[in-house]
C-alpha cells in the first residue's frame, strides 16, 4: 500500500515538474519580451519608423542654355501625358481602346503599353502617351475622372524653342541607355554609380547624347532630391511624408556667345543648300552664329526618335546630322591663299615683285593650271590676292617650301581641333613632310607644295579654322582664339604657344582681302557692299575640289555645274570680315557643292555679316556717325 | 471538494446533460473565448488593408465557433468510450499515414494529404490526439506501482517512433516534433529515470556538434549560422534568411510597454512581416498591445495549461490523467514553440499559435485536445478497468 501511495505522490509530482517546467518556458519567453520591448524598444521603435519610409529620387531640373541676350535656346516645359496603372484598371484592353477613341494611339502602341505594364510591378504606372497635345490634355484630363487607373498629369521635358536652329551645337538628351550609364559611372565611386544609376532609372530623366547637352552633362545635371514615402513592404506607397530638405538642386545654366536671331537669319540665307558657316567676334574671338545646315529637330530625340525618322535622318545625302562647320573638314582652296602670302612676306619675298600669269604653271615634266584660262599677266601680291591668281603662289609657294607653310598654317589655328567645349570637332591636317611619312609612308613630293599654295590637296580645314583665319587677319595678327561658352563650364585645355603674326604682314591681307571685294579685278567685287548704306566688307573665295578635273575635260572645256551630279561639283567657300575699316565681324561660309564662293558663298556672308552688324547697337550707332561725317556712302577706309 | 463529492455520488448513466454541462469549468471555456477574441482582433488588424484578406477575420470566429461545438462533443462522450477507442484511433491514423507514403497528394513540395472520398484529409493532425490517446491507454494498462523499470518504456518510445518517423517523412518537420514533445512529457510524467533522461541530454548536446559538421547540408549550415548570429545580436542578411525574423523582432520590439495602439502598428499595417496572420500573427499583438498585451496573451494560455494539469492530477484514472497531460502538453508545445519561434529564440519552423493563428488545423485539433480535457475532468472519478476492448 505504501508503495501505491509511492505510485501516487510519483505520479502527482512529475505531473507538477511537467507543469513548472512549461511554466520556467512560459517565464523565459517572457524575458525575452521584456529584453525586446522593454530594453530596446526604443532602438526598434527607431527603426520601425523608418522602415517604411522609402527615399525616392526626385529628378533635378537640368539647367537652361541661352543665347547672348538670354533668348533660351534649351530648357524645359512642361507636358501633358497620359499613364495608366495595371491594377486599378479592370480590363486593360478595354480601358486602352477607350483612351484611343479620344486621342490618337495605334495599335501597336496599345500593345507596347499593355506588354510594359505587365513587365512592371502591379502598382506601378506606366505611361501610354506623353507629349499630349493642348487639347487632347485637357480631354484626357476630363476623361481620366471616369477611367479607373487612369491619369493625366504634367511632367517637365526638356525642350528646345529654337528647334534645328542649335541641333548640333547644342546636341541633344535622351534616356540614358546602359552605355550611356556605363560612360556616366565610369569614373564614380561605387555609391555614385549606385545613385546615378538609379536617378537616369527614373521615367523623367534625360542625359546628354551630344553637342553641350553631352560635354556639359555634369554642369546642367544637377543634385537629385529625395521624396519620402511611407511604403508596404512590397513598395506600394502608402502616402508622400512632408520634408523640406530633400528638393533636388537644379543644373546650373549656361550662357553662350551665339546671338539665336543671327543664326535663325544665317540659317534662312542658306535656304535649300547645305553648308555651315561660323561668325567670330573679332573683339573676343566669341562665336556668333555656328550654322550647319541642314539640321534635325533635337526636340525629336527627347522622347525617343523613330526608326525610321533616324534612318531618314542618317540617309539624307546632305548629312543634317553632322556638324559641319565643327566636324566637316574641306580644303580650303584659294581662301588659303592669305597664310602662303603670309608665310612669303615673312620668307622674305618682296610683295612687289610680279609674277607672269599665262594661265598655267609648269613644273618637272607637269603642268599647274590657273583659274583663269587666259592668266592674269603680271602680277604682284595683291593683284595675286585679289584676282586670286593660281600661278602666283604655285610660284611662291615653290619657294617657300612645305615646312614654313605648314608652320604658318598651324600659327593661323590650322591643324588643331579647338575645344569649344561641345562633343566633336575635328582639327583637319596640316600636312608636311612628316605628316606624310606617317600618314602615308611616302616622303613629301616638291609638286605637291604646288597644290598646298592654292589650298588643295592634303589641306583640309574646318569652317570654325577658316573663320578664325579670318579673325586672325582682321585682328592684325593678334591670336585670339574661339569659345562658344560665355558663361559655363569653359574648357580649360591649354592652347599651345604659337608665334604671334605681324601686323604689317596682316595690314597686306586685309588690303588684299578688301581688294577682292571692292576694287576692279576682284574676284568678289559685287559682294564688297553690305547694303547698309556704309560699312564694306573684305573677304576671299575659295573653291574646295570635290573631284580631280582630268586633262580630257579641261580640254572639251570645264563641264558646267549643271551637267555634273551634285554630289561631284565643288563646294564654295568665302572668308570676310566687316566692317572693313574697323573690323569687328569674321566669318567664313561654305555652301556645299555650291561651285562658285564669290557667286554663291560669298552673298552669302555678306548678307550674314549685314545682318551681324544691324543686330549690333554699337556698331551701327557708329557707322551712322562716319557715313554723316564723311557724307558719302563709301565709308571704306581701305586704300 | 464538496462539488467532487457530490459528482462522485452520481453515477455516469443517471447524470442528466444540464447536470453534465453545470459540471464544466467554465472558467477555462470563457479563458479558450478570450484568447480567440483575441486573434480574431488581431487578424482583423492585420489585414483590414488587404481587401483580398477581408474576410479572414469572420472566418477564423466561425471556425472557433465550430470547433466550440465538436469541444463540447468531444466532452459530452464518457471517457470510458475515449479508453476504448485509444488503440483503434491510433491504428486507423497510422495505417492513413501509410496511405499518405504510398497514394498521398503532394501540395507544396510536402505529402501530407489523403483523398478519402470528396474530402482531402490530414492524418498527421489526428495523428497529434490519437498518440496521446494511445500512449495514455498503453500507461494505463502497463504502469504499476512497482514499475519503475526501464524496458516498459520501450513499447512507448515505439507508439512514438513510427508514426513520427513517417511524419517526418512527408516532411513535417513541426508536427513531427510537437509528436515527440508531448510523447516525450508522458514518458516522463510515467517515471522515466532522471538518470535515463539526464543520458539522452547529454547525448544530444553531445551529438550536436558532429551532426552540424557531418550531417547538415551547406544550406541547413547557413541556416543555422543565421540563427545563431541573430540570436547574438549579430547583424544578418536583412533580405535573405533573416528578413522575416528581424522584421518581426522590429515589430516585437516597437511595441514597447503599451504597444502603437490598435491598427496603428505600422510594421503589420505596411505588410512587413511575411505570414504575419497565420505563424507570425503574433508580431501583431505584441506591436500594437505592446508588452502588456504579449505578455497577457502569454499568462492567460499559462492559466490554460496550468487548469488542465489540475484536471490531469484530479483524475482518478490512469487513461485520464496521461491523456490530459498529453492534451496540455501538445497544445503547450504549439505555443512554446511559436511565441520562441516569433522571438527569434529558435529557428523557423511552420508552427502556428493556437487559436490566435489564422488556420484551421490546428483550431481543430487544439479544440479536439481541450474536448479531451473536459471529458477527462467529468469522468474523473471513473476508477475504469484495466481491461479494455483491445
Amino acid at each position: 500500500m505504501s508503495s501505491e501511495l509511492d505510485f501516487e505522490s510519483r505520479l502527482n509530482r512529475r505531473t507538477i515538474i511537467t507543469g513548472a517546467a512549461g511554466g520556467v518556458l512560459f517565464s523565459g519567453l517572457v524575458a525575452r519580451l521584456v529584453q525586446l520591448q522593454l530594453f530596446e524598444g526604443e532602438r526598434y521603435k527607431e527603426i520601425a519608423n523608418e522602415n517604411g519610409v522609402k527615399l525616392d529620387l526626385a529628378p533635378p531640373i537640368r539647367g537652361a542654355i541661352y543665347d547672348r541676350f538670354g533668348v533660351p535656346l534649351a530648357s524645359h516645359r512642361q507636358a501633358g501625358r497620359v499613364s495608366i496603372v495595371r491594377e486599378q484598371t479592370p480590363d486593360m484592353d478595354a480601358t486602352l481602346a477607350g483612351i484611343a477613341r479620344h486621342i490618337d494611339l495605334p495599335m501597336d502602341e496599345r500593345q507596347r503599353v499593355i506588354q510594359q505594364a505587365r513587365s512592371q510591378a502591379s502598382f506601378q504606372s506606366t505611361i501610354v502617351k506623353s507629349e499630349l497635345t493642348y487639347e487632347e490634355f485637357a480631354r484626357m484630363t476630363l476623361l481620366a475622372a471616369d477611367m479607373p487607373g487612369v491619369r493625366a498629369d504634367m511632367a517637365a521635358t526638356r525642350s528646345y524653342p529654337r528647334g534645328r536652329d542649335f541641333a548640333h551645337v547644342l546636341g541633344y538628351v535622351a534616356k540614358a541607355s546602359s552605355d550611356d550609364l556605363s560612360r556616366l559611372t565610369e569614373n564614380a565611386s561605387p555609391e555614385e554609380a549606385s545613385l546615378l544609376a538609379r536617378l537616369f532609372r527614373h521615367p523623367d530623366m534625360r542625359t546628354g547624347r551630344s553637342g553641350i547637352e553631352r560635354a556639359a552633362e555634369g554642369w546642367l545635371r544637377g543634385e537629385p532630391g529625395f521624396r519620402r514615402l511611407e511604403t508596404n513592404a512590397a513598395g506600394r506607397v502608402i502616402r508622400e511624408l512632408e520634408s523640406d530638405d530633400l528638393a533636388p538642386t537644379p543644373g546650373r545654366d549656361i550662357g553662350l556667345t551665339v546671338d539665336a536671331e543671327l543664326q535663325r537669319a544665317a540659317i534662312d540665307r542658306f535656304g535649300d543648300e547645305s553648308g555651315a558657316a561660323v561668325v567670330l567676334d573679332i573683339e573676343t574671338g566669341a562665336i556668333l552664329a555656328f550654322v550647319s545646315t541642314p539640321a534635325f529637330d533635337p526636340n525629336d530625340f527627347v522622347n525617343g526618335i523613330s526608326y525610321a525618322d533616324y534612318n531618314a535622318l542618317r540617309e539624307n545625302d546632305r548629312s543634317p546630322l553632322y556638324h559641319k562647320a565643327y566636324d566637316g573638314t574641306y580644303p580650303p582652296g584659294s581662301t588659303f591663299k592669305m597664310v602662303v602670302a603670309t608665310a612669303a612676306l615673312e620668307a622674305g619675298i618682296n610683295p612687289d615683285q610680279r609674277v607672269y600669269c599665262n594661265g598655267y604653271y609648269r613644273f618637272g615634266n607637269r603642268t599647274w593650271h590657273c583659274w583663269k584660262r587666259g592668266g592674269h599677266g603680271n602680277v604682284d601680291m595683291h593683284w595675286a590676292m585679289k584676282g586670286s591668281c593660281d600661278v602666283y603662289f604655285y610660284d611662291i609657294a615653290r619657294k617657300i617650301g612645305v615646312e614654313h607653310l605648314a608652320d604658318v598654317s598651324r600659327r593661323f589655328g590650322f591643324g588643331q581641333v579647338w575645344d569649344l567645349g561641345l562633343t566633336g570637332g575635328r582639327g583637319g591636317t596640316v600636312p608636311d613632310d612628316a605628316w606624310k611619312r606617317a600618314a602615308l609612308g611616302e616622303p613629301w613630293y616638291e609638286g605637291e607644295t604646288l597644290n598646298y599654295g592654292i589650298g588643295q590637296g592634303y589641306l583640309s580645314a574646318s569652317p570654325l579654322q577658316l573663320a578664325l583665319m579670318s579673325a586672325r587677319i582682321a585682328a592684325k595678327g593678334r591670336l585670339i582664339e574661339p569659345y562658344i561658352i560665355g558663361e559655363g563650364p569653359r574648357p580649360d585645355k591649354p592652347i599651345p604657344y604659337a608665334e604671334p603674326l605681324d601686323p604689317d604682314h596682316m595690314q597686306r591681307m586685309m588690303d588684299g582681302m578688301y581688294g577682292v571685294t571692292s576694287e576692279a579685278g576682284g574676284t568678289a567685287w559685287r559682294s564688297g557692299d553690305l547694303g547698309l548704306g556704309g560699312p564694306r566688307l573684305a573677304g576671299k573665295t575659295g573653291t574646295a575640289q570635290v573631284r580631280r578635273i582630268s586633262e580630257a575635260e579641261r580640254r572639251s572645256g570645264v563641264l558646267k555645274g549643271d551637267e555634273i551630279d551634285r554630289r561631284l561639283r565643288d563646294h564654295a567657300l568665302f572668308v570676310a570680315y566687316a566692317p572693313a575699316d574697323d573690323p569687328k565681324y569674321a566669318i567664313s561660309v561654305v555652301v556645299e557643292h555650291g561651285e562658285g564662293g564669290s557667286s554663291t558663298a560669298a552673298p552669302v556672308a555678306r548678307d550674314i555679316l549685314a545682318t551681324a552688324i544691324r543686330r549690333d547697337s554699337r556698331a551701327a550707332a557708329r557707322w551712322q556717325q562716319t557715313a554723316s561725317a564723311s557724307g558719302s556712302g563709301n565709308g571704306g577706309g581701305n586704300p | 471538494m464538496a462539488r467532487a463529492a457530490r459528482a462522485s455520488a452520481i453515477r455516469f448513466e443517471d447524470r442528466t446533460l444540464a447536470g453534465t454541462l453545470g459540471e464544466l469549468p467554465w472558467g477555462l471555456v470563457l479563458m479558450l473565448i478570450t484568447v480567440a477574441c483575441i486573434g480574431t482582433a488581431a487578424l482583423y488588424s492585420s489585414t483590414f488593408t488587404n481587401p483580398e484578406e477581408a474576410g479572414l477575420p469572420a472566418r477564423h470566429a466561425v471556425r472557433f465557433a465550430i470547433s466550440l461545438g465538436i469541444m463540447f462533443v468531444i466532452a459530452l462522450v464518457p471517457i470510458g468510450i475515449w479508453l476504448r477507442a485509444a488503440w483503434p484511433a491510433y491504428f486507423v491514423t497510422l495505417a492513413m499515414l501509410v496511405g499518405v507514403e504510398l497514394f498521398g497528394l503532394t501540395r507544396g513540395g510536402a505529402t501530407r494529404w489523403l483523398q478519402l472520398g470528396p474530402i482531402g484529409v490530414q492524418p498527421s493532425e489526428f495523428m497529434k490526439l490519437a498518440l496521446t490517446l494511445a500512449l495514455a491507454r498503453y500507461y494505463h494498462n502497463n504502469l504499476t506501482f512497482q514499475s519503475g523499470r526501464f524496458f516498459i518504456h520501450l513499447p512507448a518510445l515505439f507508439i512514438i517512433i513510427v508514426p513520427a518517423a513517417l511524419i517526418f517523412k512527408q516532411p513535417d518537420f513541426g508536427t513531427t516534433l510537437a509528436l515527440i514533445a508531448s510523447g516525450a512529457v508522458l514518458i516522463f510524467l510515467a517515471g522515466l529515470y532522471y538518470r535515463i533522461i539526464a543520458a539522452v541530454f547529454l547525448a544530444g548536446i553531445a551529438s550536436a556538434w558532429p551532426i552540424y559538421m557531418f550531417v547538415l547540408q551547406d544550406y541547413q549550415r547557413e541556416r543555422v549560422n543565421t540563427f545563431l548570429a541573430q540570436l547574438t545580436g549579430q547583424a544578418v542578411n536583412t533580405l535573405d534568411d533573416g528578413y522575416q525574423i528581424e522584421q518581426a523582432k522590429i515589430a516585437i520590439g516597437s511595441g514597447g510597454w503599451q504597444g502603437r495602439g490598435f491598427m496603428e502598428g505600422t510594421q503589420a499595417q505596411l505588410d512587413y512581416i511575411p505570414e504575419q496572420h497565420t505563424d507570425f500573427i503574433l508580431t501583431v499583438i505584441a506591436e500594437e498591445f505592446g508588452f502588456l498585451g504579449a505578455t497577457g496573451l502569454l499568462a492567460l494560455w499559462a492559466a490554460i495549461l496550468g487548469w488542465g494539469l489540475v484536471i490531469a492530477g484530479r483524475s482518478a484514472s490512469l487513461f485520464g490523467r496521461f491523456a490530459a497531460v498529453g492534451c496540455v502538453a501538445t497544445v503547450a508545445f504549439f505555443i512554446l514553440f511559436n511565441v520562441a519561434m516569433v522571438l527569434g529564440l529558435v529557428p523557423v519552423v511552420g508552427v502556428p499559435l493556437p487559436l490566435v493563428s489564422y488556420g484551421g488545423t490546428v483550431m481543430f485539433t487544439t479544440m479536439a485536445c481541450f474536448g479531451i480535457l473536459l471529458s477527462v475532468h467529468i469522468g474523473r472519478d471513473e476508477r475504469l478497468s484495466t481491461q479494455g476492448m483491445i
